[in-house]
């Protein structure tokens, strides 16, 4: 076991490497660069403009800049943004934050959410049954843009007077920050929900086959108990497992409720530096969510070999 | 890296309730497709308006005349909608052939011969799933121009990695079935042998997977024309006209209702063709 | 807008004169009026506040795009200068009606055409606390002008010969050649205005004379600015705090500041902004003077556009007045090469050459050009974020459709657009808007054959370079707002950029609750120093 997740982080290195190493070519093969973008009309000459570039290190071999970044990189260091002239470690960590959490706050509402349907699917059946999967079906249909859309429609129709599009940092409104996340995140837990209502379902339904509901039950524990106390307590590991799994793919996935909604995460970051043609921006973007995929692909492995092991035994 | 679908295909008994209600919702399903391949297959036929034509009469009301109103610069949004489904659902259905075909050959590649080739081949995958999708569109529609070609390889490069892996998957475990070793154990040709003894045993999650993957890929298009990665105008795209729709939307909602509603349409055709056929072929819940 | 010729900011006597009408207008209400401002260095000092204004408070201003680098002498960022203009103050400035006058500077005098003695004031203190004075006037055109410094500047005052101090609150430039374009730079902001000697990283810490001083600044969140006390005009500024919320996107910006999440804002796109006027009665809206306007630059170094008919026949094919009601709604004017704003700018229904929309006799044209079927002109490229210039490419194509010009929209991301722009790389047709210049020469530049624009999109026309240099050297508003006129007219003419439409590049909108602010056709903010909030 712990040999494999040891192999398992081992492999992540090359494959970090090669994404960064794809993102760096790549960034640089795009027609246009900072400096240039950065004048957009404005006259600038050619020759302020190629001393720009001397100055932003732009002019020299690509692998050298490949292997001065690799080398700050690996130090913790990676590079300074050319837009903000800051650290880029002092500028993409906020904005992970912002995603993080609009992230998680959709997280716990997809999972009460979820769970409730699946809950409820699982122990009604019947037309209950059918009702989730219908509701369940229709809201997967709509994209998490076209939620945001729709919800920032409604908002500007009916509700003017609500600011959708008042987004306050945390440290200085905390209610208000989490207040104004939570349409945002709504428009992301919708899909996810389905994903957890459905594996509470399947969770429950094959528990309560099991032996040691069937033994709860003859021991004479009330129904309600049983399924509190055992059910949903065993119900719940995987429906977290396939909750984080999704959740790792929303942290990507936010770029368009972030423009959406206005809010300052990583998604809109992205954008941004690749417009401005930001570099050292991408490039630390591309690392940073290339490394929590492949991580936490590592512990979905674990959790399925964990898994697996629990049925042998 | 995840090897999530290399957990064996639950293969149970037949459920008859379970796959009542599968050819059912594959009925309503293939209705629902059939529905929107007869409009966009006779689109230009059906269109009351040419989809680009501007004219004056610019974010007007439901009448009789544009039955959906008209957009900022004056066009019908009813024509708009039925021809820009053509370009969306294109874009889709050939960018989730490619992918199939490219995740067929690297997943059965990949899940048969196993070992070296099979780390080779998912590590490699694996950068391409790390790497962020908006970034590869971008850099795609960038470096090549904003064509339907280059926006359906850029799809088709996203969905790969996916694809092969739920190929490989069941690969994995089939091969090692019995009537497998056999046919391998009389000489049956390695290419013959993917080919009619392993494939047709994997079909069946693999037409599951391609449907929702139809689902996703209808997201995935119509997202990145909503960012202005889209098909170039003046052809309508559904992505386009939910985002260029936004700024006015106040003053005519149903610019934006119309595109939405039609996405969501789509997507729903494939989630329900999806869910059916899993009842029906009784593809273990694994997602 | 031909520039009144009493406030020609050429003569000493026109500061006063200018001094007289603003107040009269109410718009600065001056202490000194007439002729005692150039004789007292102090005269400004006493202006600017309403009396009436309320003191303190925030004002929240919805930003669409974030500054790249604060110090303004090497950013090259359009969207930085809304933050230096509040930050940093300069010789001299814009007025709400674009006329020039002095601000660091008390007034100044010409002795010859090539030579500006300007007086300062005294007692100005930078934001750190150090003393202003004609040193750092030097030191700022000589940090300009170095090129190590790699500022876009050097270019705008390569006309300056050299900067003196004469004493400490006396500064002379010494201009190469005369060239009415340099009071206007001057004026400008970030392009004219002081940096503090011996102060570096002004990128992330500004520091200026400006009446607002920088607090943080969260990258797309914030930007915060609060009140300089040492500010140099007396009761001013007005307000405590200024915030900037950054929202990128337009529909997100318009619904801030319909829910007063923000107090002002600008919008790109016209329509939206009227719309929103429209439908909030409280709201205030300027849409401004016209600043921008919307040109098809045509690479003439090959065929076909080489070919002056098939340009003409592109300017008679098309329907300027109906891209105007369709795309802006109504909210601009007919464009030639100069913005009604400046110098000699085009007032949208004076006749031009070509301007006529004639299919048939575009069509006339190139069968003369040996196209009777039509022509096919390829790709025709516009910038893809821009949604002004992306519905303007699809009614022009169809507009040269009618008659047999047929084009390819290719719309396409900004950094490569801008790469083959400049670089003079795009294969026929392209469209990037250009913004407000301080000068119409700083436009006209574009289309010198002697420039590397000009050269680059296949200029040869040595009447028009001569045209365009002399309109500069010409001291003389009147005379040169009529040398403008020839040389749009001849460019027109030759169909050299095919002009569409002007209209405000940012129209301006706040609630009724925020008093005395006056929207510039520069582009920037700068009154917001006498702006107050009464909620």
């Amino acid at each position: 076991m712990r040999r494999l997740v040891i192999i398992r982080l081992a492999l992540a290195v090359p494959i970090l490497l090669g994404v960064s190493i794809a993102a760096f070519i790549l960034v640089r093969l795009l027609p246009g660069d900072f400096a240039q973008t950065a004048a957009g009309v404005t006259d600038v000459s050619a020759a302020t403009l190629d001393l720009m570039r001397h100055n932003l290190g732009l002019d020299r071999p690509i692998w050298a800049q490949y292997l001065l970044w690799l080398g700050h990189a690996l130090s913790g260091d990676l590079g300074t943004s050319f837009a903000t002239r800051r650290p880029v470690t002092s500028e993409i960590f906020p904005r992970l934050a912002v995603t993080f959490e609009l992230t998680l706050i959709a997280a716990l509402m997809a999972m009460a959410m979820g769970v409730a349907t699946g809950l409820a699917s699982a122990r009604l059946r019947g037309r209950a049954d059918w009702a989730v999967r219908l509701w369940n079906g229709f809201i997967l249909a709509i994209p998490n843009f076209v939620v945001a859309t729709l919800i920032v429609l409604l908002a500007g129709l009916y509700f003017p007077q609500i600011g959708i599009f008042n987004y306050t940092p945390f440290f200085t409104a905390p209610i208000a920050n989490i207040g104004s996340l939570l349409l945002p995140a709504l428009s992301l837990a919708l899909a996810v929900s389905v994903t957890v209502s459905e594996n509470t379902r399947a969770a429950v339904l094959e528990i309560a086959a099991q032996d040691f509901v069937m033994v709860a039950r003859a021991k004479g524990l009330r129904p309600r108990s049983v399924l509190w106390n055992y059910l949903v307590r065993n119900a719940l590991t995987p429906v977290i497992t396939v909750t984080g799994l999704r959740v790792a793919s929303l942290l990507g996935g936010s770029i368009l409720i972030e423009t959406i909604f206005a809010i300052p995460g990583m998604g809109q970051y992205l954008f941004d530096s690749i417009t401005s043609r930001d570099y050292p921006v991408i490039q630390a973007i591309v690392l940073v969510t290339a490394a929590i995929v492949v991580l936490v692909n590592v512990l979905v492995d674990i959790a399925y070999i964990r898994a697996d092991a629990r049925v042998e035994m | 890296m995840s090897d999530a679908s290399a957990l064996p295909v639950e293969v149970s008994a037949p459920r008859p309730a379970a796959r009542r209600a599968g050819y059912w919702l594959v009925a309503v399903g293939g209705l629902m497709l059939a529905v929107m391949l007869i409009v966009t297959a006779f689109g230009p036929f059906i269109a009351p308006y040419n989809p680009a034509a501007i004219s004056p009469d610019s974010l007007a009301g439901v009448s009789a005349q544009h039955w959906l109103g008209t957009d900022s610069i004056g066009r019908d949004v009813l024509s708009r909608l039925i021809i820009g489904g053509r370009t969306t659902l294109f874009i889709t259905a050939v960018a989730v052939s490619l992918a199939l075909a490219a995740g067929l050959v690297l997943g059965l590649v990949s899940g048969y011969m196993g070992g070296i080739v099979d780390q080779v081949v998912m590590r490699a995958l694996d950068v391409v799933f790390a790497f962020p999708v908006f970034l590869l569109a971008i850099a795609v529609v960038a470096a090549l121009g904003p064509t339907i070609p280059n926006l359906i390889l850029t799809i088709a490069i996203v969905y790969t990695p996916i694809l092969a892996r739920v190929v490989r998957g069941p690969v994995l475990s089939v091969k090692r079935w019995d009537h497998v070793e056999a046919a391998r154990s009389v000489g049956v040709s390695e290419f013959r042998l993917v080919v009619s003894h392993i494939l047709p045993l994997v079909i069946s999650p693999i037409l599951v997977e391609t449907s929702l993957t139809l689902a996703n890929t209808i997201f995935t298009v119509t997202a990145l024309s909503f960012l202005g990665l889209g098909p170039p105008p003046p052809d309508p795209n559904w992505g386009g006209m939910l985002a260029e729709a936004r700024q006015f939307m106040e003053l005519a909602p149903l610019t934006v209702i119309a595109p939405a509603a039609a996405i969501v349409f789509a997507t729903l055709t494939f989630i329900v063709l999806a869910n059916g056929l899993r009842d029906m072929l009784d593809v273990g819940g694994q997602r | 807008m031909p520039t009144n010729p009493k406030a020609d900011p050429t003569s000493e006597t026109f500061i006063a004169e200018s001094a007289w009408r603003l107040s009269r207008r109410s718009m600065l209400s001056l202490a000194a009026a007439g002729g005692a401002f150039a004789i007292s260095p102090h005269a400004f000092a006493a202006g600017g506040a309403d009396p009436k204004a309320k003191r303190g408070g925030t004002l929240s201003i919805g930003a669409d795009a974030d500054p790249i680098g604060l110090d303004p002498k090497t950013t090259t960022a359009y969207s930085s200068y809304d933050f230096t203009s509040l930050l940093y103050t300069g010789l001299l400035r814009w007025t709400p009606d674009m006329q020039i006058e002095p601000d660091l500077a008390t007034g100044y005098t010409t002795p010859d055409d090539t030579t500006y003695i300007f007086k300062l004031r005294q007692g100005v203190k930078f934001h750190n606390g150090q003393p202003f004075s004609a040193e750092d006037v030097k030191y700022t055109f000589d940090r300009v002008l170095n090129s190590a410094t790699a500022s876009r500047l050097a270019a705008t005052f390569a006309g300056i010969e050299s900067v003196t101090v004469i004493d400490p609150v006396t500064v002379q430039f010494k201009l190469k050649t005369s060239d009415a374009a340099f009071l206007r730079y001057m004026a400008t902001n970030p392009d004219g205005v002081i940096v503090p000697k011996g102060v570096d990283g002004l990128d992330t810490k500004p520091v200026g004379t400006g009446p607002f001083k920088f607090v943080s600044y969260q990258p797309n969140q914030q930007f915060v600015l609060t009140a300089n006390t040492e500010y140099y005009e007396e009761g001013l500024p007005t307000l405590k705090t200024v915030v900037f919320k950054f929202f990128k996107d337009q529909s997100a910006l318009a619904s801030a500041l319909r829910s007063k999440a923000i107090d002002m804002t600008w919008f790109k796109n016209p329509k939206v902004a009227a719309l929103i006027a429209r439908t909030s009665h409280d709201l205030v809206s300027a849409p401004g003077q016209t600043s921008r306007t919307f040109p098809v630059w045509m690479n003439m170094k090959a065929a076909p556009m080489n070919d002056v008919r098939i340009r003409q026949a592109l300017s008679l094919a098309t329907d300027r007045k109906a891209c105007l009601q369709t795309v802006l709604g109504g909210s601009g004017k007919v464009g030639a090469m100069i913005p009604e704003s400046q110098v000699g700018g085009y007032d949208g229904v004076s006749p031009m050459p070509f301007y006529n929309h004639d299919p048939a006799a575009a069509k006339a044209l190139l069968a003369k050009a040996g196209h009777p079927n039509g022509i096919d002109l390829g790709d025709y490229i516009v910038v893809a974020a821009n949604d002004l210039d992306v519905a303007c490419s699809q009614i022009l194509q169809q507009q040269w459709a009618t008659a047999g010009i047929k084009v390819k929209l290719k719309p396409m991301e900004t950094a490569p657009l801008l790469d083959m722009w400049v670089k003079g790389k795009w294969p026929t047709l392209l469209s990037v808007a250009l913004s407000w210049s301080p000068d119409p020469d700083a436009i006209l530049q574009r289309v010198a054959s002697n420039a590397v624009f000009g050269k680059n999109m296949g200029m040869h026309d040595a009447e028009l370079d001569k045209m365009i240099a002399d309109a500069r050297a010409q001291l003389e508003p009147t005379k040169r707002a009529a040398e403008n006129i020839a040389i749009q007219q001849r460019i027109a003419e030759n169909a050299y950029v095919l002009q569409i439409y002007q209209y405000p590049l940012r129209w301006e909108a706040w609630w009724d609750y925020v008093h005395g602010y006056h929207p510039l056709a520069a582009n920037i903010r700068s009154y917001v120093r006498t702006t107050w909030v009464d909620k």
